[in-house]
């Protein structure tokens, strides 16, 4: 067994790391790579900015401390990947699936994160001003000490979600479901209640 | 060579206004302080930037921040797409904040809106230093 499994890695027919080599070389070198496989890569702090990245898929990737402003993440896979203190600054995001991801301290600033899948996301003390979640998934997010200032939440429910001493200063919230405590706390910090907000 | 010593003196002028010290603000802010020992507190800001707006209309007047801010220190406000920029003093985010004394010496930079808690700790820690 240990000789047939040895042979299949020399022939490259197993990728112990799961990404395509290929794939990530193509990334490293054009700094763009569409519908690419590079899952499980280790990506730790590159410049990735103004990329086109969509439809590409990082699950489980190590992406802390990397910098993706401006970069076009429609489509992608980032689900249990690590963006610790990455950048998504003015970045697009819509429709990735972002479950799980570890994004503690990233900044999401002015992010377009609509139809996104954050379900069970950490974004405890994400910097996320200006950044649109509407009709995103939020089920068990993890908002704590998040700045959301002058975000968007349009088409939401955060009634399972964190948002533990989250800044909403101005944050807008239209057609969205949260729980008493939840608004209370937005009102506290000056939020914006648009219509069909529901407190329960 | 009066052409010479024009030229000189034109670029003399640009390098004169492109410091903080003979930058118009902040005269006007030192004007403020007169014989007072406070701090210049320099932000700078954009026209879209709602942490800038964060900082000047909710922390810069909270009621722990306020008191400490007016006694100590002097705020000037440059917005970066509409006012020249001083030399020695480029930034990398917006809001940042430079703390200036009187001489125009920078003690230190902030860069990023803070709560009025960490922002009150800040302005401890540079008052401390200054």
């Amino acid at each position: 067994m240990r000789r047939v499994l040895a042979a299949l890695l020399c022939l490259g027919l197993l990728q112990v790391h799961g990404y395509d080599p290929e794939h990530l070389k193509q990334l490293l070198e054009e700094k763009e790579c569409i519908g690419c496989d590079l899952r499980g890569a280790d990506l730790r702090g590159i410049d990735f900015s103004g990329c086109d990245l969509s439809k590409s898929d990082f699950s489980g990737a190590n992406v802390s401390r990397s910098i993706f402003v401006m970069a076009d993440l429609n489509d992608a896979n980032l689900s249990d990947a690590n963006a610790t203190e990455s950048v998504f600054w003015k970045g697009t995001m819509q429709r990735a699936d972002l479950t799980r991801i570890h994004a503690q301290g990233a900044s999401f600033k002015g992010t377009y994160l609509e139809g996104s899948n954050l379900s069970f996301a950490d974004l405890r003390g994400t910097k996320s001003w200006k950044a649109n979640f509407s009709s995103a998934l939020l089920k068990k997010t993890d908002f704590s000490d998040a700045e959301l200032g002058d975000a968007k939440f349009i088409h939401n429910d955060l009634r399972s979600s964190k948002l533990t001493k989250s800044l909403l200063w101005k944050t807008y919230f239209s057609n969205v479901n949260m729980t008493k405590a939840q608004c209370a706390h937005a009102k506290k910090e000056e939020a914006i209640f648009d219509v069909n907000v529901t407190c329960r | 060579m009066k052409k010479f010593f024009l030229l000189l003196l034109l670029f003399g002028s640009f390098l004169y206004a492109a410091s903080i010290e003979s930058d118009k603000e902040f005269q006007q802010a030192i004007a403020k302080i007169g014989k007072e020992e406070k701090l210049v507190l320099m932000i700078y800001t954009a026209d879209d930037c709602p942490e800038c707006a964060y900082m000047k209309q909710k922390v810069f007047h909270d009621k722990t921040v306020e008191p400490f801010l007016n006694r100590h220190f002097v705020v000037m406000e440059k917005n970066v797409h509409r006012s020249s920029l001083p030399d020695g003093f480029d930034y990398f985010g917006i809001p940042t904040m430079f703390f200036i004394d009187k001489a125009g010496v920078k003690k230190e930079t902030l860069v990023g809106s803070k709560r009025p808690k960490p922002f009150l700790e800040a302005l401890h820690r540079v008052w401390g230093k200054k």
